[in-house]
């Protein structure tokens, strides 16, 4: 046998430790004795590989799962008897109930870190039921269109003539659904006004969609053209307590619609949602009557209307793949070389609407993955933090327990036995924080649903599945928070666990546990220094120089009243100071778009623009460097007002050179070719919100674009004011709302996303920093009790209360001290990056709201510290010292 | 019969009593490898012999320190009584199904 040739070790090695002192020796004989036999047999590579494929089987086999058993006969340790069970039950119980202040900070805790996860929870089963009811589910989709359209969106629309084209050619019985959902205008009944919304859709829509009717012939309802269905809620509304069968209304343009038929209310869980349904060919029919749709191409009308449809029933003909197929191959036709739009298709499942991936133009709601992403990762930021104050705790006070678990094990506890005994009262614990959590949970979500503008969509009421689910997530809680403590306890040598009396033991992990100290009080950190910044980034938007006057401006919507008589009539008020029409409400929503041209050149540049009349310059202020405003007698629509940006943008050096300067529109509606005069210069403002930059802009005199009157009112007493103001608005706008808002009111709401971030941030901060607090308070607690000793000692030595308080919390705050330093620069880096994605004109993140966010965080997290250090520096030593 | 004996567990007891005194691991996975020419692995078999000793068919006792596997004993198996009766008892079995066979299985009628 040559020398050389011996077994891997590294096998040997593992086997050996895999065994420990199992009595394996005849085992590790024989499959050494074969390695040799076979390294006669075969090269030593293959021999050795062999080795190891021997220690792999062996170490699954049972001949040593049964010696590495100890040799007395042990019950199985997975037959629990109910009995164990009860004395698990019990035993954890009377724990819990003895140390009742650790086991209200652990149940406070995972109920604050819970809260959230329940509401995530309650979140994603809801959705996940969307659009579950209708009995098609399975053969329905939905064909989306993938364009190169800007950054290659990626619409729900499709163009129309895939459906004809799909309907002649791909055969069989297939249903289509087209939908389009402009049908929405105030509906006229009997005097009564009232909006409603809906879709054009062709007849079979009921018949692929589960929405059951109350009244009204499925096959018949939308036969004639001026036919329409209506929701029972809506119906209620527009028509009280009369049938509404037979009865007809006036929407808009739209004309006149007799309803045919009445749908049940729609389930929440829908991702459509409509008051009203028409045929699609009125659809049709009026578009064909519009002078601008002859000339598009319709395979270019990419963002319109809606492709569904459903597939007979499952087979190779009617997959999705075989469809897409078909229809990729309609779209090479369709899109010609030529053409600069692409499209290509895909179908989308009924059930994958919602939750689903982020299209352009969706028909409903939606609720995208990466809104859950972002949820789930900021309910793990709070949870996570929970479940490590329990493992922390139930560490650190291990010394207390380590004799229970020690004697446990004399008398023949089992490793399994123990874990089980912890996990089972850590289960209890998450139980307990169950039920405060879901009190939490009830308030939230009000809150919460109150706060998105999608949630009121969302049913969040609990069903007996959610409520299920609640459960199994708390026990999944104790089992992820339960597992490091009870492998620690279980793995306790018995001996040294009942001869220690040192707490050289509760050392353990005490890096890992500083490193959960930081880590949640720098996430509480920033969560509070995401409030700060963006208090102070709101307050600063609200008074942010726009560049107009925004104060004692009120924005009245004209609808449709004609601007000569409402100036004429409002004029009349004292109150009124000025009166000016604008085709647009400055500073909250950005305006419409042209292109222009120099004269002579090709190339055309996009341009905003806005309609005002000749007092709206000098009603908001605005400020002009070269020229003049328009006339009250301004007839020509070319004359116009451009801003210092238009005239970076087309190089011309000084507002005065700009005057007289011409250009002309280009594009394909109806002005192409008009020629634009400057006629005037103002200073830069702010048209548009403060997310996007300035750019160039120009005002025109076009009177049939005016939206709105501004009206400067100069008054003390605005109660009354408003009411003369409705007063007048009655004799010449009849029975239409008088709908005005205060300049200063339209942008802060235009800002209010920055409250709903506000209250995000400052909430997640109150849960981390509750969290935070709460396991501080633990280990402090836990500290000073194991000092008891120590401190009495110190105080008779001659020690004051302040010098034994500052010496029991000095670790601590270091720890904040090392949370804060890691916290601050990541915050502001964070902050900074999504403010500057946000917000183009923003201001930077000062010093004060960081100094003042470590200041709060200083003084809960000191507060927490000293109110246990100096209770403990307080104490009398006699009765510390006394007491063995 | 108390107990069942699987196919390969029959197997096993057979080589045992085949091989005698010499009945260890190694033997007994070469023996079997070469007369049913199939690959067996030695956590299988060593499974089975457990469960072979558990159930009282086979007895084992550890033999003297060799040179050849580094010095470690080999455990010896011998079948017991129990054993005995039980491989007796499937034979049995085995030779009433054949008589009773309605068809020729035996080579010589």
């Amino acid at each position: 046998m040559k020398d050389h040739v011996a077994p891997p070790r590294l096998a040997q090695k593992l086997f050996d430790w895999f065994c420990a002192d199992s009595a394996v020796e005849d085992l590790r004989g024989d499959i050494d004795e074969l390695f040799y036999i076979n390294s006669e047999r075969m090269p030593l590579r293959k021999a050795k590989t062999k080795y190891w494929i021997h220690i792999f089987s062996l170490m699954t086999s049972y001949a040593v799962k049964k010696r590495k058993r100890p040799t007395h006969k042990q019950p199985s340790s997975f037959e629990y008897s109910m009995d164990m069970l009860k004395s698990y039950f019990v035993i954890a119980t009377r724990s819990l109930a003895k140390h009742k202040f650790f086991t209200i900070i652990n149940v406070l805790g995972l109920a604050i870190g819970m809260s959230i996860s329940l509401l995530l929870i309650a979140m994603l089963i809801n959705v996940s039921t969307y659009d579950e009811f209708h009995v098609n589910k399975d053969r329905i989709y939905r064909v989306i269109s993938k364009t190169n359209i800007r950054n290659n969106w990626e619409f729900v629309c499709s163009p129309i003539p895939l459906a004809e084209k799909f309907k002649s050619e791909y055969g069989g019985t297939a249903e289509i659904v087209r939908i389009d959902k402009s049908l929405s205008a105030e509906a006229e009944f009997n005097g009564k006004e009232l909006p409603l919304d809906g879709y054009f859709v062709d007849p079979n829509f009921l018949k692929v969609f589960t929405f059951p009717m109350v009244k009204g012939n499925i096959a018949t309802v939308l036969s004639k053209p001026h036919s329409i269905i209506i929701t029972q809620e809506a119906a209620e509304r527009m028509f009280s307590a009369e049938d509404p069968i037979g009865k007809v209304i006036k929407m808009g343009t739209f004309g006149e619609f007799e309803v045919t038929g009445i749908l049940k209310n729609l389930p929440k869980n829908s991702h459509m949602q409509f008051d009203i349904l028409a045929p699609y060919a009125l659809f049709e029919a009026i578009q064909r009557t519009q002078p601008i749709s002859a000339s598009v191409n319709p395979w270019t009308v990419l963002e319109r209307s809606y492709i569904y449809l459903m597939v007979p029933e499952k087979n190779a003909e009617t997959e999705p793949d075989h469809i897409e197929t078909f229809m990729n191959q309609v779209a090479k036709e369709a899109y010609t070389e030529d053409m600069e739009v692409k499209a290509t298709f895909e179908l989308q499942a009924l059930t994958r609407i919602v939750p689903g991936p982020e299209y352009v133009r969706e028909i409903g709601i939606t609720w995208e993955y990466t809104g859950f992403v972002i949820f789930g990762v900021l309910t793990l930021l709070i949870l996570l933090p929970a479940c490590f104050n329990y493992t922390n705790i139930s560490i650190s006070r291990a010394l207390k327990r380590s004799k229970e678990i020690g004697l446990r094990k004399v008398v023949g506890g089992q490793r399994d036995q123990i874990f089980f005994q912890f996990i089972i009262e850590t289960i209890i614990v998450t139980l307990l924080a169950l039920g405060v959590s879901y009190l939490i949970f009830t308030v939230l979500r009000d809150e919460f649903t109150a706060m998105m503008v999608a949630a009121e969509f969302l049913d969040l009421n609990p069903t007996a599945f959610t409520l299920a689910c609640f459960l199994a997530f708390a026990i999944f809680v104790g089992l992820v928070a339960g597992a490091v403590p009870a492998l620690y306890f279980s793995k306790l040598n018995p001996i040294q666990a009942l001869k220690s009396k040192s707490s050289s033991k509760v050392s353990i992990g005490s890096g890992f546990r500083k490193a959960l100290v930081v880590g949640q009080f720098a996430l509480s950190l920033g969560f509070i220094m995401g409030v700060g910044i963006t208090v102070k980034q709101h307050i600063a938007t609200l008074n942010y120089n726009f560049g107009f006057a925004q104060e004692n401006i009120l924005d009245v919507k004209l609808q449709g009243i004609d601007h000569n008589i409402f100036r004429n009539e409002f004029s009349k008020l004292s109150a009124v100071q000025n009166v000016s029409m604008s085709s647009n409400v400055l500073g909250v929503s950005g305006p419409a778009s042209v292109w222009i041209q120099k004269p002579g050149e090709k190339d055309s540049t996009e341009v905003l623009q806005m309609s005002v009349d000749h007092n709206y310059i000098a009603n908001l202020d605005l400020k002009l460097l070269a020229g003049k405003s328009f006339t009250d007698q301004q007839e020509s629509k070319h004359d116009v007002i451009v801003n210092e940006e238009f005239l970076k943008q087309f190089k011309i050096t000084s507002p005065a050179d700009a005057l007289d300067k011409t250009f002309t529109l280009a594009g394909s509606d109806g002005g192409r070719g008009e020629e634009l005069r400057i006629i005037g210069v103002a200073k830069n403002f702010h048209y548009s919100d403060l997310r996007r930059p300035i750019q160039s802009f120009l005002f025109r005199y076009d009177a049939s674009e005016f939206r709105y009157a501004n009206l400067k009112i100069t008054s003390n007493e605005m109660h009354s004011t408003i009411s003369n103001l409705e007063a007048v608005w009655k004799t010449i706008g009849g029975e239409k709302k008088f709908e005005a808002r205060f300049f200063d009111n339209e942008i802060e709401d235009a800002y209010s996303f920055y409250f709903s971030m506000i209250k995000l941030c400052g909430f997640l901060g109150f849960l981390a920093i509750s969290i935070s607090c709460l396991g501080l308070l633990g280990m402090v607690v836990y500290t000073s009790e194991n000092r008891t000793k120590e401190i009495g000692v110190r105080k008779v030595m001659g020690a004051s209360s302040t010098a034994i308080a500052v010496l029991l919390s000095k670790d601590y705050l270091k720890l904040m001290l090392i949370a804060a330093i890691i916290a601050t620069p990541v915050t502001i880096f964070l902050f900074d990056i999504m403010l500057s994605g946000t917000q183009h004109y923003r201001i930077p993140i000062g010093a004060l709201e960081i100094i003042l966010s470590l200041l709060l965080m200083l003084i809960l997290g000191v507060g927490t510290i000293l109110s246990q250090t100096l209770k403990a520096a307080k104490a009398n030593p006699v009765d510390t010292l006394r007491c063995e | 019969m108390k107990g069942y004996i699987g196919e390969f567990e029959e197997l096993v007891l057979l080589t045992i009593a085949a091989l005698g005194e010499d009945a260890y691991g190694v033997a007994i996975k070469e023996n079997i490898e070469k007369r049913t020419d199939r690959s067996i692995s030695i956590g299988a078999l060593h499974s089975t012999i457990t469960r072979l000793e558990e159930k009282g068919l086979i007895k084992s006792w550890l033999g003297d320190p060799t040179q050849e596997r580094g010095g470690r004993r080999k455990r010896f198996f011998q079948l017991t009584n129990l054993g005995i009766s039980s491989l007796r008892e499937m034979k049995a079995l085995r030779d009433e199904l054949w008589d009773l066979s309605k068809v020729k299985l035996a080579f010589s009628a």
